[in-house]
């Protein structure tokens, strides 16, 4: 595993050209700030970069390089740039992959490779040209089809879209050859990040167990570190323990808005279970808050009511 | 044993909670108008000729029963003939089954997809949907307006304008209170500027979906206090807050509002929740073709 802490000194001070969503104006100190990146191979030509919070791919092609997403703000867009240029000097990134809509994800095309091209399923193109995001690029090319096979400058994989999950037109990629799959925010490391922020939970977890009718044993998220096949179903393994936890904690009056009630509750009967869970104590009553709402208010929107799917891929 | 509506319930557990009459407290507001409440959601019905016309039916078996029997009581040998969805949640309007199972159900037609999408157990399925922005309703005797300024808080919310009364009645959107807890299925994006629309009618009394009812002074309050939270939020994450760290949002957001808003109820219980839920946004840029500047309904084409 390499660093790139000791990046120019012109790369950390760039200033903020691309602003998001925020409306504040003026700097935006966050947006352009460099973040350190380590990069690690994963098999064949698929490699893996983080910050150490959010986690993408690239593939080294023959000409150039496929990136997926663009990681947080324009600072970590350039970082992440940068790393690829380390891996494969003198190389272009001719292609970004959009894992799904989020800014924090893939947000700032326009400062990593703005003349890439771009591929995204069209949930998420149309989600993107809508939100008319600063640095956000919109898609050159989408698909909407639930797989479609790339052959892109010598790398073959498969773009996979399962049902709702997370986000919009949230896409996995499989390598059949690398047995390998990536998808972001969706299977993650631990307990389910803070108020399971844009989760369709009704078709979630069956849309994500369609992903196991796959040949793969590495699986890649979209933040934290790369786990396996045992990993990927222990986190779904979760969602419907959680399922449970929530209609129990309604059912005895827990109010989901009661933060310390909440917290308490979490830690008294939560934590025998899930307490050795990275980020249990951070995270776990907030997943709690937000899955007792499912079953108060029922999903949310189209996507959040989306009928649930079995079917193998 | 009865058959019982669970909505999403699966738990084998669960009856008890759902068959619960909570006590229900009524309000009459005009000749016409009432307001009823389990001591935390909030909703109206009206007197007409021969009939009841009732928003929402509240969120389980047993408070929907509830609130039928209450209506019963307060204008007894009328039947409830209409029911009008504010919006889709299961907690507001989840067993017309249980409250009205004959009656007429008017709902916005997204709300309407969503719901026959759910199929929850006691949702009854809109009988009239109503397509666009503004309606006048005229149904036995009584007249008034049913709103839907764009999403606020789940899907095809309607607000109800009482021109006779000056009295707007708007559910899970701008509360009186700072009691927002997540803010589930709030659409940021939107939500201020589409109910800041709303001032332009003329009313200065403001039926909420939860706790007490306001007044058109403490609604632009509100208005105020979310569009804050919005721009400390964003400041937060400019400046190196730990967003994902609900104390520190917390710990920054209440020292920049608290002489502003801290005279709204449950500020100091609430706003690190608020706080969380809102930065989020900026992180990721809203949630769907709903939470962006022109919004729309992704798949709603694919819905019958």
């Amino acid at each position: 595993m390499n660093d790139l802490s000791d990046e120019t000194e012109q790369a950390h001070d760039t200033p903020c050209e691309h602003c998001g969503i925020f409306t504040l104006g003026g700097d935006i100190p966050i947006q352009g700030a460099w973040r350190d990146i380590t990069y690690v191979p994963v098999r064949d030509n698929i490699w893996s970069v983080s910050e150490g919070i959010y986690r993408t791919i690239f593939l080294k092609g023959q000409k150039g390089v496929v990136a997926f997403d663009t990681l947080t703000t324009p600072g970590t867009a350039r970082a992440y740039a940068a790393a690829v240029g380390r891996v494969y000097p003198n190389n272009p990134i001719h292609t970004i992959v959009y894992s799904h809509d989020h800014l924090d994800h893939t947000g700032y095309a326009a400062d990593m490779a703005p003349d890439a091209n771009i591929i995204a399923h069209e949930l998420c193109d149309k989600v993107v040209r809508a939100r008319r995001s600063d640095g956000q690029l919109p898609a050159t090319e989408v698909f909407a089809d639930e797989r479609k096979s790339y052959s892109i400058d010598g790398n073959e994989f498969e773009l996979i879209y399962p049902g709702p999950t997370h986000g919009d037109g949230n896409i996995a990629a499989y390598f059949p050859e690398s047995k390998v799959l990536f998808m972001v925010d969706t299977v993650i490391p631990g307990v389910g990040y803070t108020f399971f922020p844009d989760w369709h939970f009704t078709p979630y977890v069956s849309a994500m167990k369609r992903l196991l009718s796959l040949d793969w044993d590495v699986f890649v998220p979209g933040h934290f570190w790369i786990t396996d096949r045992q990993g990927f179903i222990d986190s779904l393994d979760y969602y419907d323990r959680m399922s449970e936890f929530a209609q129990q904690a309604i059912i005895n009056g827990l109010d989901p808005h009661d933060w310390a009630e909440v917290t308490k509750y979490t830690n008294l009967n939560l934590a025998g279970e899930f307490g050795q869970l990275f980020r249990f104590g951070e995270y776990c009553a907030m997943n709690l808050s937000r899955y007792m709402q499912q079953y108060l208010t029922g999903g949310w929107g189209i996507e959040g009511n989306w009928q649930q799917d079995t079917t193998p891929l | 044993m009865s058959q019982l509506n669970t909505g999403l319930f699966t738990a084998p557990n669960a009856r008890e909670y759902l068959e619960r009459e909570p006590e229900m407290s009524v309000d009459r507001i005009s000749g016409r108008l009432w307001t009823i409440s389990d001591g935390v959601r909030r909703t109206i019905f009206l007197e007409g000729h021969s009939s009841v016309v009732a928003f929402d039916t509240f969120g389980t078996p047993g408070a929907a029963k509830a609130y039928h029997k209450a209506v019963e009581a307060t204008i007894p040998g009328k039947p409830i003939g209409t029911v009008i969805y504010s919006h889709d949640h299961l907690d507001h309007a989840g067993f017309a089954e249980d409250f009205a199972p004959e009656a007429e159900i008017i709902a916005d037609e997204m709300c309407a997809k969503v719901i026959r999408l759910r199929q929850a157990s006691g949702q009854r399925i809109p009988t009239r949907e109503l397509n666009g922005t503004r309606h006048e309703i005229d149904i036995d005797g009584l007249q008034f307006t049913l709103l839907n300024p764009g999403p606020t808080h789940g899907t095809g919310n309607l607000s109800a304008y009482f021109a006779e009364e000056r009295l707007l009645f708007s559910s899970d959107t701008i509360l009186p209170n700072a009691r927002y807890g997540l803010m589930p299925d709030y659409h940021i994006w939107n939500l201020v500027r589409f109910m800041r629309g709303l001032l332009d009618l003329d009313w200065d009394t403001f039926v909420p979906g939860r706790y007490e009812i306001t007044n058109r002074d403490r609604f632009i309050h509100g208005c105020d206090f979310i569009e804050a939270v919005q721009e400390e939020c964003q400041r937060a994450f400019a400046e190196f807050v730990p967003i994902w760290v609900m104390d520190a949002m917390q710990g920054y957001v209440a020292a920049k509002l608290g002489d502003r808003f801290g005279d709204l109820d449950g500020f100091g219980e609430h706003i690190g929740l608020i706080a969380t839920r809102i930065v989020h946004h900026y992180l990721m840029g809203g949630w769907s073709l709903e939470d962006t500047p022109e919004p729309g309904y992704l798949l709603a084409d694919q819905l019958t």
